[in-house]
């Protein structure tokens, strides 16, 4: 097979794995040097596809041959697609060609598992290997971690990437046990054990070698099975707090072709992906626990973002007045965002603060107003109830896609 | 109203600014005029008379590093929004500087969308391989908004090794030979030459990828077009296939998520472990 065909089966296949970021790694560079490469810290978004997912590394499986059957996988064992396989030296030929014309930051590497755990994973090491010494690629690499994987091989990725991840995929063990039968919530959490505790041994001595500075990342998929938004923010507080893990990538389950019965035949729950994400954000950025955001089971609302949904069940913090108040209080408004809250206390040195200083803030007003006192503003919707004040701010119904 | 001609140059309209501060003249009464600028019809006429020539100021690093950023930003009013802060601060008006000030917003509001005019700069610049033995290794042609080539350049430096590479743009040019940094303003019509040929060349596994790394059935044009401004879409190899993907997408393909040569092609089923 020609390599723009392996190109084409194996970009397609790893594309359901939305995590794309490079982000993270210490600051590294080429200039004057023999080799290829920088990093910075900061990612590089090179492109967006018309999913308006961002391409910042070059995303692609080293094979799509795979012996587990999990079942929301396009790749599974039981899938009838076409299959190929990269040879380690063509992955690192395409990532060198990209890198040099500026399309990617990096290699973002996976596989499906072929022979075995350990055989696949050294697979995957030995083009991270191939990239950093035969060819002093500095670069981003992220390798995506086969649980069952030997610590040893683990340990090996972590000198060579920036950044490990082991896919938890599905939320809870029932589901993992019914769609993923191979896979196991033990391994999983051991993989991602022996991760943090590379990251922690490393840090601990300052000329240890480095290990997957960038941290480690997971991913879940949404709508694949019948867990709640509640229970998908629980787990993930779980892995945050347990495995610091830098993030968790929440993917809408896209139907894939040949479906089996065991998985929805839906179009993708895009809106409730991006209320994950923005709950996430609120858990990660704004000490937002998730037992505040959703204080039962159940699932984040649609309508409106789930920060506006916490301050319509929690009025009684509300109206703040923002030449007071905590700083930590008010980046809770909604509207009002974490920079936003730290120049308006910045600001609120220098003079009183007026309703207009929102405006320069570029602050969602609609959303702020019911929640703010100013110098010169307090609200008259102060006093309405909630559910009034959410039909007024609520983003309105949206017409559902044909398909 | 005093017209003060300069060179075009932030250091140039420093040294101009610093002058004009000393003898005490308020920025109503300036017009800045950038290189062969005409000047407005009342212009000149009158020296204004200093309010108070005052003895030397002492202005933030900190401040002069975002008067610099702001400078890049192209519109008729860049220096004169300058020499308004400049002088507040100097007068002690700290306030001038901040987020929530009338000046200050748009000065931060300049700033932020110079910045994001880098990182497009960093992000969708694409370089292609030159075969000509006597120009440099890669050579790209970028169209930026604002004046930032510059202060952008610099971090290709870092990325590409021992390469030498060129950037071409309509007004300006930058060469780095491996060592030194060549700035050319206007870009020579060789260069740009250089870099709009090539362009065209070699991309083709990189548009395989892109268009295998789309999902159809996750077509979101609002975020692309956000992220990815169409402005760009010209000069980027991928930027032709995105029209078509989209309507590929919504005429049917949407209904999952694999890209048609792939579908189109002889599948295969994996033996249980075991079982073959």
């Amino acid at each position: 097979m020609q390599l723009i065909e392996k190109l084409s089966v194996l970009a397609d296949a790893a594309k359901y794995d939305v995590s794309c970021a490079s982000s993270g790694a210490p600051k590294r560079s080429s200039k004057g040097r023999s080799g290829l490469g920088a990093t910075d810290g900061m990612g590089i978004c090179h492109s967006f596809t018309p999913d308006g997912r961002c391409v910042a590394l070059l995303k692609i499986l080293l094979t799509n041959f795979c012996l587990y059957d999990c079942q929301y996988c396009v790749n599974r064992r039981s899938s009838d697609v076409p299959r190929a396989r990269f040879t380690p030296e063509e992955v690192v030929t395409l990532t060198l060609d990209f890198y040099r014309r500026n399309c990617i930051s990096g290699l973002f590497l996976s596989s499906g598992i072929i022979r075995s755990a350990d055989y696949t994973m050294e697979q995957l090491n030995r083009v991270a290997k191939l990239l950093r010494e035969e060819h002093e690629f500095r670069g981003y690499i992220h390798l995506k971690t086969i649980p069952d994987a030997d610590p040893q091989l683990i340990a090996e990725a972590g000198r060579y990437a920036d950044r490990l991840s082991v896919n938890i995929e599905l939320p809870t063990e029932a589901s993992l046990i019914r769609l993923a039968p191979e896979k196991q919530v033990v391994t999983i959490k051991q993989a991602m054990h022996a991760i943090h505790e590379g990251e922690t041994e490393a840090k601990a001595e300052k000329r240890a070698p480095r290990f997957a500075p960038a941290g480690q990342s997971t991913q879940m998929i949404v709508g694949a099975d019948a867990t709640d938004d509640s229970t998908i923010l629980h787990t993930a507080q779980s892995l945050y707090g347990d495995f610091r893990l830098r993030r968790v990538y929440y993917s809408a389950f896209s139907p894939i072709p040949h479906s089996p019965k065991t998985v929805p035949f839906e179009a993708p729950p895009l809106l409730r992906e991006h209320r994950l994400y923005q709950a996430d954000f609120l858990m990660r950025s704004y000490g937002f626990k998730a037992g505040e955001l959703l204080t039962g089971p159940g699932n984040l609302p649609l309508d409106i973002d789930p920060k506006l949904a916490w301050a319509l069940s929690n009025r009684e913090h509300f109206p703040v007045d923002l030449n007071s108040a905590e700083p930590a209080l008010i980046a809770r408004i909604p509207g009002i965002g974490i920079l936003s809250a730290k120049r308006l206390v910045a600001l609120r040195r220098q003079k009183r603060i007026r309703f207009e200083d929102l405006t320069r803030l570029r602050c969602s007003l609609e959303k702020a107003k019911p929640f703010v006192i100013t110098q010169d503003y307090r609200p008259s919707l102060a006093y309405r109830e909630s559910s009034a004040l959410r039909r007024q701010l609520s983003e309105g119904p949206v017409q559902m896609g044909l398909w | 109203m005093l017209q003060v001609r300069f060179d075009g140059r932030f250091d140039g309209w420093r040294e101009a600014a610093r002058d004009l501060l000393h003898r005490g003249i308020a920025p109503h009464h300036v017009e800045w005029l950038a290189g062969d600028e005409a000047g407005g019809l009342f212009g000149g006429h009158v020296e204004p008379e200093s309010i108070e020539p005052s003895s030397p100021v002492r202005i933030p690093r900190q401040l002069l590093a975002e008067l610099e950023t702001a400078a890049r930003f192209r519109t008729a009013d860049r220096w004169s929004l300058l020499y308004r802060i400049l002088w507040r601060v100097a007068k002690g008006d700290q306030t001038a500087r901040l987020v929530g000030d009338v000046d200050g917003s748009e000065l931060h509001a300049r700033i932020k969308t110079i910045r994001r005019e880098t990182h497009h700069l960093h992000a969708f610049l694409r370089f292609s391989p030159i075969t000509c033995p006597s120009g440099p290794d890669y050579a790209a042609w970028f169209e930026p908004a604002h004046d930032i080539l510059t202060s952008a350049a610099p971090h290709f430096a870092e990325r590409m090794g021992l390469h030498s590479w060129l950037i071409a743009t309509p007004d300006d040019a930058v060469l780095w030979d491996g060592d030194v940094m060549h700035y050319a303003n206007p870009c020579p019509a060789i260069w740009r030459q250089l870099a709009q040929t090539a362009q065209e060349s070699g991309a083709e596994l990189w548009k395989t990828y892109y268009e295998s790394t789309f999902n159809p059935a996750r077509l979101n044009r609002d975020v692309l077009q956000n992220n990815l401004p169409v402005r760009f879409w010209k000069n980027l190899p991928e930027g032709p296939l995105i029209p078509q993907l989209m309507s590929r997408a919504r005429a049917g393909a949407q209904r999952d998520g694999q890209a048609e040569r792939v579908a189109t092609r002889p599948g295969k089923r994996i033996e249980r472990p075991g079982q073959a």
